[in-house]
């Protein structure tokens, strides 16, 4: 019981570096993104009976289920789903009046409160989910209490099943098995039947659509035949649609070519053809059928073609007596692309168009069109010369007599972004493309990059030709000064008011870097970190194939552009600044043959790490028997390190161990050879291959992450260790620093030599650890950085579990921290406190305070220009970025000088001055007269 | 809500082989008066052996159940956004003959103990076990900016000291004109007798110490000669 409070009191005594109430908000930015949404996931719905105002929910590519306000694009929940970006096998429905929304994914049928996204209810299936489908039977009376599910799932090769789920508990009510080993493909539910839809492979290869019809009270099955679909379909994928809970369920497939299209009313045998207009001999590259989602609508659906360069529809209905299909009429084509959602209003259906330039909304008995609005904007940005086009639209369609009154449409467009259009005129965007960043990286502005450059080269000239130089840069700047004297009683007010918004180019502190995101389809865009409400550009740079990755990764050698290399290609350059594609023809560096030191490559695979110097072997790592190699880091390239020793409190000094070439290395036992759980963890030098230093670990979770990391003259690794008796259980977070000696003032074997070379002889560190319990697990580990590395550091952790992103003081993990004894003068004069092995994450230090940044998966940082200042960037699922200072803001003035205070006493002491100057006057006129 | 748990007991009824654990926030003023509050992301994680985790999300009934829970040693933990809650150690284990479910126990546990080091006892059942866990604390994320407070202003000793002075000042001129003329000859003689400010006293000697005279190695009798310097110390 003593430890808590003990730890309670370190967290008191620790110089806690904290968001700031004033700052929070305000210097850190954040995009709570559910990733691209899948149209058939995606509708607009009422989240209680009650209420009128209804939210759009959506389940996403990534796995993310959610609702959003239509009114501002605001998050309203959100959930993540297992599974993340695996597979697009995944499911949303919502009932009709129910306060429940209903997903499914992997083999998890799960119900969430439609108003605050709790769990009500999830049950697991056997195999993995083929589709889920809310029954809505319409006997005559309404059912009371909450709607049922009907679930179809089937793994590869083994039997499928449909189970009907109890509404309000997840509890299985029926289950039906499929004899054969047919592919379940979907479950449609009429009023009075519920139909599973199976593909059964002929001998041949081909697929025959196989309709098994159940009673939905009992389970049992009714009837069973195979649809004639003779040689047609050779894939599933060219099954267009089926369509469920309307009246009368439909299922069409086109043959390979899209030629012809068959549609097929489920019950019913008779299968309906129909000729897919070749027009002017470009061939139809997709077809999708839009069918309203409505037991009670008219049975009318849309099919739309698509061609690479146009689309256009049909619109056909079907006779629920007879179920006859009919074609009732034709949306004309257009050029481009095309997105067409359904909406209902009572039993009527619309269907409403999207394309380039405009909205229109035609009703389904008739094609006259019942409102058109222009969209001259979307309101996103793109690249250069590029068209936006939507991808897929859901609206939500109120009809006053026979013109629409009100419509809004969420549209996904080609550039990523999701948008709501009320009528013809964009509301919000989510850029939900930021979802899939795969890679990102700082860059500075190249007028940012040169001006400080130039006031690098005053500072380290001699003092007269710095002079000459700054002289020079001062008449220079003079042309700008009569657009300064206009702008400055506005630049004013601003600085007083805290409104400036001040642009890339008078960025003197390095706070307006640009950020470039890759993403998984292959496009590239740039945020700027001090203003990151807009998206700057907004391209695709790479041609990507579905599922295919590119593993891009970027990299801003100097101001002004980013270089991307992929497998997509090598040494792509871009503008930053208005994601322009440099010409690449890359300069030729005539030093550089001279510079090129000798390189060192590095091969690395599970079971061994080598090294080749100049294409001759260097050294060769392999892991112990039983072990394979987890992960490599090295030290980062740009890691400033201002002083080589630590100053003790007595002011003597402890001499780190510094190698540009160290590498943290983490070997595992191999989960094929055994329960051994043990991880090992050394660091390497990368020159040399020596190894410095090396720990074990045993009773290690190894399905759990391992977050390592190394930077200066320190290393953090952190895991989860598994339960014994005797030692403790959960996650914990270990450092170790490497010093040369650790006599103060003693260099050991270094003393006096002013060079000296890893190859020839390397120095073995002394190296210092501490372990610390801590609350969670941590995904990933970053290290700030700042300009010199004068100012200390802190450890930036993701936290997967609470969604948050925390900074840890170096202090706090010091591993010079005394250990079974308070901490002497000297020492506390170091701010070194008492070891304490438990370590609680303060809620101060969280970076991301009361956000909820879910899915992060990688955390990057850059310097500002001043000293104090570090950069923080982290993307997965959402994106978070803000700026810190860990010794406070000790070279600019924060939010906390208050302006107007200053200028109160400055007229206050101005006011004094005058009212004090007569009677100093008098009293020394008094005092004259007193001593003469 | 009841009948939608009661439901769920049922539910677990027919599943009795697995060992399941509930796990309830009940409402604990005022720290957390209503714990339909917590926002949807509260979930709760039983991190057991390598490999096994499971991750539930809170329900609309503000708990957590784990609906089949594999025999071995977990921690729970519950995370939440707004509050703090206590790590638990929870075993489930072998049932003693074929016949009875698996016995499931809860403990609180201490972070940085060992394993074996067990808080107080939260419960124990056969095959179900239904906890309550109480928030041990609110998470406060911001730091408070030391502003400019007037009051702690004045109430500072150098401030406190500087406006008495001021007083004496600026306000012994008049309390000596408004005495009578007795009471101030008294006055005046008491303080040429005191030892503070009389011609012999301290602070006399202070100041009208003479540092030139002082520094050239005379003695401090003949001090007192300083004429101009009296003006300036007397402000």
């Amino acid at each position: 019981m003593l430890l808590p409070l003990l730890s309670a009191a370190t967290l008191l005594l620790t110089p806690s570096l904290a968001v700031f109430q004033d700052e929070a908000f305000h210097i850190d930015y954040h995009f709570a993104l559910l990733g691209a949404p899948k149209e058939s996931t995606t509708f607009f719905h009422q989240p209680n009976p009650a209420s009128k105002a209804s939210l759009i929910y959506t389940l996403s590519e990534e796995g993310a289920l959610g609702a959003v306000n239509p009114r501002d694009g605001s998050l309203v929940w959100r959930q993540l789903l297992q599974g993340q970006h695996q597979s697009n096998a995944s499911f949303l429905r919502a009932g009709e009046g129910q306060d429940l929304v209903v997903s499914g994914s992997l083999n998890q049928v799960a119900a969430w409160s439609a108003e605050d996204g709790r769990l009500a209810w999830r049950t697991a299936t056997d195999g993995v989910l083929r589709d889920v489908e809310i029954l809505e039977l319409s006997d005559g009376k309404e059912m009371v209490g909450a709607k049922d599910a009907v679930a179809l799932s089937g793994s590869h090769g083994a039997q499928s099943s449909v189970v009907r789920l109890d509404g309000a508990t997840g509890a299985v009510k029926w289950t039906y098995e499929f004899d054969g080993s047919d592919e379940a493909y979907q479950v449609s539910a009429s009023s009075t039947h519920i139909y599973a839809i199976l593909l059964h492979k002929t001998l041949l290869g081909y697929l025959r659509i196989r309709v098994v019809s159940l009673d939905p009270v009992t389970g049992k099955k009714i009837d069973e035949y195979m649809l004639s679909s003779e040689n047609e379909l050779a894939t599933a994928d060219t099954i267009v649609s089926v369509g469920a809970n309307s009246a009368s369920p439909i299922i069409a497939w086109t043959d390979a070519a899209h030629s012809t299209l068959k549609v097929n009313v489920v019950g019913s045998k008779a299968i309906s053809s129909f000729t897919i207009d070749q027009h002017a001999g470009e061939t139809v590259a997709r077809v999708q059928v839009h069918a309203p989602y409505h037991i009670n609508s008219l049975s009318h659906f849309l099919v739309h073609y698509e061609t690479a360069t146009s689309h256009w529809a049909d619109v056909f209905h079907v006779d629920v007596n007879n179920g006859k299909v009919t074609k009732a009429y034709s949306l004309p084509k257009l050029a481009g692309k095309g997105a067409f959602s359904t909406s209902t209003s009572d039993a009527n259906v619309y269907f409403t168009r999207i394309t380039r330039d405009e909205l229109s909304t035609v009703s389904s008995a008739s094609h006259g069109i019942l409102g058109r609005w222009p969209v001259t904007s979307f309101g996103v940005v793109s690249g250069i010369g590029e068209v936006i086009e939507p991808v897929h639209a859901v609206s939500e369609v109120s009809v006053k007599g026979d013109a629409v009154s009100a419509i809004r449409t969420v549209v996904l467009l080609s550039t990523g972004d999701w948008i709501l259009l009320r009528g013809g005129t964009a509301t919000w965007n989510r850029p939900e493309i930021l979802a899939s960043t795969v890679a990102a990286t700082f860059a500075m502005p190249a007028e940012v990059e040169a001006f400080a450059e130039r006031l690098q080269a005053e500072a380290s000239s001699n003092p007269v030709s710095a002079y000459v130089q700054r002289l020079t840069r001062h008449i220079a700047e003079l042309k700008d000064l009569p657009a300064l004297l206009v702008s400055f009683p506005q630049r004013v007010v601003n600085g007083f008011l805290g409104t400036s918004e001040d642009d890339l180019a008078s960025d003197n502190f390095g706070f307006h870097q640009i950020i470039t995101c890759a993403t998984r389809n292959g496009r590239m865009l740039a945020l700027d970190a001090g203003n990151p409400n807009r998206i700057l550009w907004n391209r695709q740079v790479a041609d990507l194939k579905k599922e295919q990755a590119w593993n891009p990764r970027l990299a801003s050698s100097k101001g002004g552009e980013v270089t991307i290399n992929s497998q997509a290609g090598t040494g792509f350059r871009y503008n930053i600044s208005n994601g322009e594609q440099l010409v690449s023809i890359l300069p030729v560096d005539v030093e550089g043959d001279a510079k090129a030191a000798r390189e060192v490559r590095f091969t690395m695979t599970d079971s061994a790490l080598d090294a080749t110097v100049d294409s001759k072997p260097a050294w060769h790592f392999s892991p112990a028997s039983g072990q394979t190699i987890h992960s490599l880091v090295p030290r980062p390239v740009n890691d400033p390190v201002a002083s080589i020793g630590k100053v003790l409190g007595d002011r003597r000094v402890l001499y780190k161990y510094l190698d540009p070439n160290l590498a943290l290395l983490v070997t595992k036992s191999s989960l094929t050879l055994g329960p051994s759980n043990t991880a090992t963890f050394y660091v390497l030098n990368t020159v040399s291959g020596a190894i410095l230093h090396a720990s074990t670990h045993n009773d290690i979770d190894l399905t759990s992450p391992i977050a390592t990391l190394i930077s200066e003259n320190w290393l953090a690794y952190s895991f989860t260790s598994a339960a014994s008796a005797t030692a403790p259980k959960g996650q914990q977070l270990v450092i170790g620093e490497l010093f040369e000696s650790l006599v103060p003032n003693d260099r050991g074997p270094l003393t006096g030599n002013q060079n000296y070379s890893s190859t020839i002889s390397t120095p073995e560190p002394y190296t210092l650890t501490h372990t610390y319990q801590i609350p969670e697990a941590i995904s990933k580990l970053a290290v700030t950085r700042t300009k010199q590395g004068i100012t200390s550091r802190q450890l930036l952790a993701l936290l997967p579990d609470s969604g948050a992103i925390v900074g840890i003081p170096y202090n706090a993990l010091n591993p010079r921290r005394p250990v079974g004894r308070d901490a002497t003068k000297d020492e506390q004069a170091e701010g070194l406190l008492r070891y304490n092995p438990v370590l609680e994450f303060d809620p101060k230090w969280l970076l991301s305070h009361q956000r909820e940044v879910l899915g992060l998966e990688e955390v990057v940082t850059s310097p500002a220009l001043i000293e104090s200042t570090s950069l923080v960037f982290a993307w997965g699922l959402d994106v978070f970025g803000t700026k810190i200072s860990p010794s406070f803001s000790f070279d600019i003035l924060g939010r906390d000088f208050n302006k107007f205070q200053m200028l109160g006493t400055v007229a206050a002491l101005g006011v004094l001055t005058f009212v004090v100057a007569p009677l100093v006057t008098r009293k020394q006129v008094d005092q004259r007269w007193k001593f003469l | 809500m009841l009948s939608l748990s009661h439901l769920a007991l049922l539910l677990c009824a027919n599943l009795a082989s697995a060992a399941r654990l509930t796990v309830s926030i009940p409402p604990s003023p005022p720290l957390l008066p209503n714990p339909s509050t917590l926002p949807p992301s509260t979930h709760a994680v039983l991190v057991g052996p390598p490999g096994v985790h499971y991750d539930v999300p809170i329900r609309r009934d503000s708990t957590f159940v784990f609906p089949d829970v594999a025999e071995a040693s977990y921690l729970l933990t519950l995370h939440s956004r707004d509050y703090f809650f206590p790590p638990l150690r929870v075993d489930v284990s072998k049932a003693a003959d074929e016949s009875q479910q698996q016995t499931i126990q809860a403990w609180q546990t201490f972070r940085g103990n060992e394993w074996d080091n067990k808080g107080p006892h939260y419960g124990s059942g056969k095959g179900e076990l239904q906890l309550q866990i109480q928030p041990s604390g609110h998470k406060e994320f911001y730091q408070e900016r030391g502003g400019f407070n007037i009051i702690g202003f004045v109430k500072s000793p150098m401030i406190l000291m500087a406006l008495v002075s001021a007083v004496m000042i600026f306000g012994m001129p008049y309390l000596m004109d408004n005495m009578d003329p007795e009471t101030k000859a008294e006055f005046e003689e008491m303080q040429k007798s005191s030892p503070l400010t009389g011609s012999g006293g301290a602070a006399n000697q202070i100041q009208n110490f003479d540092l030139a005279g002082w520094m050239a190695g005379k003695g401090t009798s003949s001090g007192s000669g300083a004429s101009g310097g009296g003006n300036s110390k007397k402000r």
